[in-house]
């Protein structure tokens, strides 16, 4: 019925009404075929009988919550692309929203347009048959290896003295390859907050990890500079065993 | 109540002893005490220095106990400002969302201004939001604290506000010991004590008439760093002085120039949260000078 949009299928999960009735024809204009389960409980039934390429998953429903619908979903062995609406916004919990095997999150209020980027960029990423990075332990890319767990870089088998900020930032990098991440994004992302000029940080923690991974930024083999906007991770990432 | 009945032992105890013997009708003789005068002036002294020593005792043991009452109510109160905001503002979101996909909704390609004006106004609402929300987050979470080498930053800061189109921010001068040794370093986190600084000197600039001047000075004061920022601006009213540093505060600074009101909140938050204090001197139609005290060792 709605399969003939080619954008792919979404799962929108939200008990707020007010957002449902408004997204999903938003998303449906984008291009996109759009589902709507009002609490996680509905979206695992509906996903049962019908799979959808993504999931757009509230974090606060009542009766089952994003976390825990996420939770059950992978703990069933269903790898369907998730991004998560959150509410929140300390670093800690965001991290854990990752950790927990989210592709991506966004934290309300956000720009309707913001949602679509993330829905396509995910998409995008999903769509090779390479394992999805979120739920890797370790990435790599060339000669360059981060150990997620172990909060360890280490370049041609060599440790690389980063600070746990820095390693962050990579991180984000890198499970992001490709996209065009602005300061605004890393900031919110990375630091948990983003008032005006705090941008700087970004630039100072882009400069420390240039200057220790020897990446020229003339030249760059990881991280590329976006003038006036941001950065974006070049170099291409695959999951280490 | 233990305390309570210590002082009242030793009544108790005479009380009993008395009704003992009178009771028992023990040998009753009229004891007779006699001192000759000066004996008894030393006596009464000796009487009412032991008073006076009990009753010092216990005022400041009462005093202190009162510190701790407050000190526990006004946290308390902090901590229910900040869960009522994080409330507040997990109320805003949804709605804040919904009429953000409407407006996009509504637009769907067509440029409409009034739309434009809406959704400006959006934005402003769930920035203050927002902004109050990090504020009160700001307050509890953690610290990445490392060494933070102040010179270092103050002069990465000014080289940044130097390139401001403002005369009085290109004029920006910075001045830093060197003798007998240069600033040490703090421990603290760094990003966030760049936000603090920058925010003072956003906020000296924004207000600096072309011809005004605006000096950064920092030196070490025994176990802290004192930095200055100073400014020969127009300067804070008298009244508006002691409300400086409060949530949305605006005094009465022109409409003109932009501001969330936030900004000295967050200056004083983040000094706070290193164990520092943020002190503001103005005159007004002379200047002003805001110091933070940042200690050195935590």
């Amino acid at each position: 019925m709605e399969r003939a949009k080619s954008g792919g299928n979404i799962l929108l999960v939200d008990d707020d009404e007010a957002i449902t009735a408004n997204l999903a024809p938003f998303l449906e204009r984008a291009g996109f075929a759009v589902a709507v389960a009002a609490d996680g409980e509905a979206a695992l039934e509906r996903i049962a009988s019908a799979q959808p390429d993504l999931i757009v998953l509230d974090v606060l429903m009542p009766r089952l919550d994003g976390r825990e619908t996420l939770r059950r979903l992978r703990h069933a062995g269903n790898r369907t692309p998730v991004i998560l609406l959150t509410q929140v916004g300390s670093p800690v919990e965001r991290a854990i929203a990752l950790d927990e095997g989210a592709d991506d999150y966004l934290k309300k209020p956000f720009e309707p347009y913001e949602l679509v980027a993330r829905i396509r960029a995910v998409l995008r990423r999903s769509q090779g048959d390479a394992p999805s990075l979120a739920g890797a332990a370790r990435l790599r890319c060339g000669k360059l290896e981060l150990d997620r767990q172990a909060r360890r870089v280490t370049l041609d088998g060599q440790e690389v003295p980063l600070t746990a900020k820095a390693i962050s930032v990579l991180e984000y990098l890198m499970l992001h390859p490709d996209e065009a991440l602005s300061r605004e994004r890393l900031l919110d992302a990375v630091w948990g907050w983003d008032y005006p000029a705090a941008t700087r940080a970004v630039d100072s923690r882009m400069a420390e990890l240039r200057r220790l991974l020897h990446d020229d930024a003339a030249n760059p083999q990881f991280i590329e500079t976006l003038v006036g906007y941001g950065y974006r991770f070049i170099g291409r990432v695959g999951v280490a065993l | 109540m233990k305390k309570l009945l210590l002082p009242v032992l030793p009544l108790a105890l005479g009380l009993t002893l008395a009704l003992i013997w009178r009771l028992e009708r023990w040998p009753d003789p009229i004891l007779y005490l006699r001192a000759d005068l000066a004996t008894w002036l030393l006596l009464l002294g000796l009487a009412l220095s032991l008073g006076a020593a009990l009753s010092v005792g216990a005022w400041a043991l009462a005093g202190r106990r009162w510190a701790q009452v407050l000190a526990r109510a006004r946290q308390d109160e902090a901590e229910e400002h900040r869960r009522f905001i994080r409330r507040l503002d997990h109320e805003l979101k949804n709605p804040l969302t919904a009429i953000r996909i409407a407006l996009a909704n509504a637009v769907a390609g067509k440029d409409d201004p009034i739309i434009g004006s809406v959704r400006s106004q959006v934005d402003r609402i769930a920035r203050v939001s927002a902004d109050l929300r990090k504020l009160a987050d700001l307050e509890a979470q953690a610290l990445e604290v490392e060494p933070v080498d102040l010179a270092e930053l103050l002069t990465e800061l000014v080289e940044m506000v130097r390139r401001r189109p403002e005369p009085a921010a290109q004029r920006l001068q910075l001045a830093l010991p060197r003798a007998p040794w240069p600033l040490p370093p703090i421990a603290g986190d760094r990003d966030l004590l760049f936000l603090a600084l920058h925010n003072l000197l956003d906020n000296a600039c924004k207000f600096a008439r072309p011809e005004d001047t605006i000096e950064v000075r920092a030196i070490e004061d025994s176990a802290a760093v004192l930095i200055d920022v100073a400014d020969t601006g127009p300067g804070v009213p008298e009244e508006d002085l002691p409300h400086l540093g409060e949530e949305l505060y605006r005094g009465s600074a022109p409409r003109s120039v932009e501001g969330s009101g936030l900004g000295l909140a967050l200056v004083r938050a983040i000094v706070a949260r290193h164990g520092g204090a943020m002190a503001i001197r103005s005159r007004q139609g002379r200047g002003t000078v805001v110091t933070l005290r940042l200690p050195v060792t935590r």
